[in-house]
């Protein structure tokens, strides 16, 4: 008796561990189908590779100028080419790869905290905390979140850190804006009801019901976070607010050649170039992501 | 009646958040390292006439000081700036005490909207069509295509198309269009191109949505089976109704351009609110600062407002 309880048990965890792993498995199979986001992938992996080792792989120094070797057009020794003071263009951009992903991965969580936070509040309290709460939603939404960086980073300086908050603060609305709209979606949900009906605790209910399906959507807002976030940081160099010029990034990069773009054309190529194909493949795997998971699926 | 009662209520929507936008950039400068008004902005403008003249020194900063109430508490110091800001008593700029700020929106404001609207109309013009096509030739390459230019465009932000654009008519077609300046109506081509690409995609893809599912709904059925031609009905009965969809779109997209401006400004060397701006911001000029930035929110604003305005008065379902 004890055995066939224990066989029949084992077989529906089996069936469950299946039918969780068929969920992700399905949605992969869908991802796959979109060529661009697959190939998108690609690269979004390449550039955080990059990024992640690229200080052991650069070939110069991005700081030490070489200044026998000013303005000069790609060559074996510096394969990008370099800029009006000698740096190598190619370690430049495997630092500004650095760069641009630690403050658009930080900026992007910030907000996605903040988001989650006080969305998980107006959606579950209501009442005045909700009103307020929206109200604040529709404040941040009406205007566009460069504006209140650019404020904040007068506040805060021009670092990592700060570059991180003066992005990452102003960008929280759109996510507390899509959490609240799911908590209540789902609060009232047949599925959820029949849950309670059952007595399923309110945290069980939030772990299995909940979760996985808010979990789509939410990686998709991400994913469209992401590039959202590297334009930002992008715009505030160009406007002479970005990250301190030592440190190299792409908006300053872009801004540069901005100014002798006649003379010497490759200085953009390979920042403009490298930067929108990773915009490009980041909303590639967004817009992948979002067919793949999200239940409403694109048009 | 019910339109105006709308738009008063808008108004009044607007105003008090231009009061907030106001009182919190002027919370977060008053923060600021170095302080908000230090005044040592402008000691160093007026270096020279200290020299010169400090009797007509000591008055300037006092007189700077009284107005913007730098020795009352902070509450009152902001009541006092947002007051001046909304009556569009802006004062003078610190950097540049003897030129008001006022003079210097007066000239580059304008630059900004024709840019602005320049690229909303372009991409509604550019936009709108992509999108019918790709609708009717839904799942061919065409659709492909448009879908995939539109999100190229939405991708690559304004200032890197800009710099592109900058090559490609500096160097291959060399002497066609002008790449830098402003003044002549050719040197507004670029950048009003370059600033509708975003555009251009997003209404693209509305449009297309829009009318896809526009297609599919019973009175286009009925339309057919009174045998209304192919293009009659797809013109008249299809895309007349998605456009009210599409209006919605513009509004908030409208944000983003205003935005895409003041970079693109830096790039193509014009000189508008975007270069106010960014002297304002990167020496720390604040009166500048944030009036640049309440411009810019009000401009938003009430382009949002004039867009929900056209939508109720084509749509008639919208009711106010």
């Amino acid at each position: 008796m004890a055995s066939t309880v224990a066989e029949t048990h084992s077989e529906v965890v089996l069936k469950k561990k299946k039918v969780r792993r068929s969920e992700f498995y399905q949605g992969w199979k869908r991802f796959k189908k979109h060529r661009l986001a697959v190939i998108g992938l690609v690269w979004v992996v390449i550039f955080c590779l990059a990024g992640i080792i690229g200080p052991w792989v650069a070939p110069h120094d991005y700081r030490t100028g070489d200044f026998l070797a000013i303005n000069q057009a790609p060559s074996w020794k510096y394969i990008f080419g370099t800029d009006n003071v000698g740096h190598d263009m190619f370690s430049q951009i495997l630092y500004s790869i650095r760069s641009a992903l630690i403050i658009a991965i930080g900026a992007t969580l910030v907000s996605f905290i903040i988001g989650v936070i006080l969305g998980l509040w107006a959606g579950l309290r209501g009442g005045i905390a909700d009103m307020i709460i929206m109200r604040a939603v529709d404040f941040m939404m009406t205007l566009p979140g460069f504006l209140f960086a650019l404020i904040l980073v007068i506040m805060l300086g021009r670092g990592y850190l700060s570059l991180i908050l003066a992005i990452g603060i102003p960008g929280w609305a759109g996510y507390a804006r899509l959490i609240r709209s799911l908590v209540l979606s789902m609060r009232d949900s047949e599925m959820v009801e029949a849950a309670r009906a059952l007595g399923a605790s309110q945290a069980h209910i939030a772990r299995r019901y909940m979760l996985p399906n808010v979990i789509g959507s939410m990686g998709v807002a991400l994913a469209f976070g992401i590039p959202g976030d590297l334009i930002q940081i992008a715009g505030l160099s160009i406007f002479g607010m970005g990250l301190q010029p030592p440190i190299p990034s792409f908006g300053n990069m872009i801004a540069q050649a901005g100014e002798n773009i006649l003379g010497f054309p490759w200085l953009l190529y390979f920042p403009a170039g490298i930067f929108a194909i990773t915009l490009l493949s980041f909303l590639f795997v967004a817009d992948g992501l979002q067919e793949a998971f999200s239940p409403k699926g694109g048009n | 009646m019910a339109i105006l009662k709308f738009i008063s209520k808008r108004i009044v929507q607007i105003i008090i958040t231009l009061i907030l936008v106001i009182s919190v950039s002027y919370i977060m400068m008053y923060f600021s390292p170095g302080g908000f008004m230090n005044t040592s902005t402008m000691a160093t403008a007026l270096a020279p006439l200290q020299g010169q003249n400090p009797v007509l020194y000591q008055e300037v900063m006092e007189q700077f000081q009284s107005r913007y109430g730098l020795n009352l508490p902070l509450y009152q110091q902001i009541l006092k700036y947002v007051w001046h800001e909304l009556t569009f008593d802006f004062g003078n700029s610190m950097q540049n005490p003897s030129l008001s700020i006022m003079s210097q929106l007066q000239r580059t404001l304008p630059v900004s909207v024709i840019l602005a609207f320049g690229s909303i109309i372009l991409s509604v013009v550019v936009g709108v069509p992509l999108g019918i096509i790709a609708a009717l030739k839904r799942n061919t390459w065409v659709d492909y295509l448009v879908s995939t230019v539109s999100l190229a465009g939405q991708a690559i932000p304004a200032f890197v198309l800009a710099v592109i654009l900058v090559l490609l008519f500096g160097v291959v077609f060399q002497g066609i269009l002008p790449i830098t300046g402003w003044g002549r109506w050719d040197e507004a081509i670029l950048p009003i191109i370059c600033l509708s690409a975003a555009n251009v995609g997003v209404v693209a893809r509305y449009m297309r949505g829009s009318l896809i599912e526009t297609l599919r709904s019973d009175f286009i059925r009925t339309a057919k089976a009174k045998g209304v031609k192919y293009w009659p009905m797809v013109m008249k009965h299809g895309v007349k109704n998605s456009l009210t969809a599409m209006i919605t779109v513009i509004g908030p997209q409208f944000a983003f351009t205003v935005m895409g401006t003041i970079w693109v400004e830096q790039i193509f060397a014009i000189p508008g609110l975007g270069q106010v701006m960014q002297t304002a911001f990167t020496s720390f000029d604040f009166p500048l600062a944030i009036t640049s930035v309440f411009l810019l929110g009000s401009m938003i604003m009430v382009m949002n407002l004039m867009v929900d305005i056209i939508y109720a008065i084509i749509d008639p379902r919208v009711k106010l």
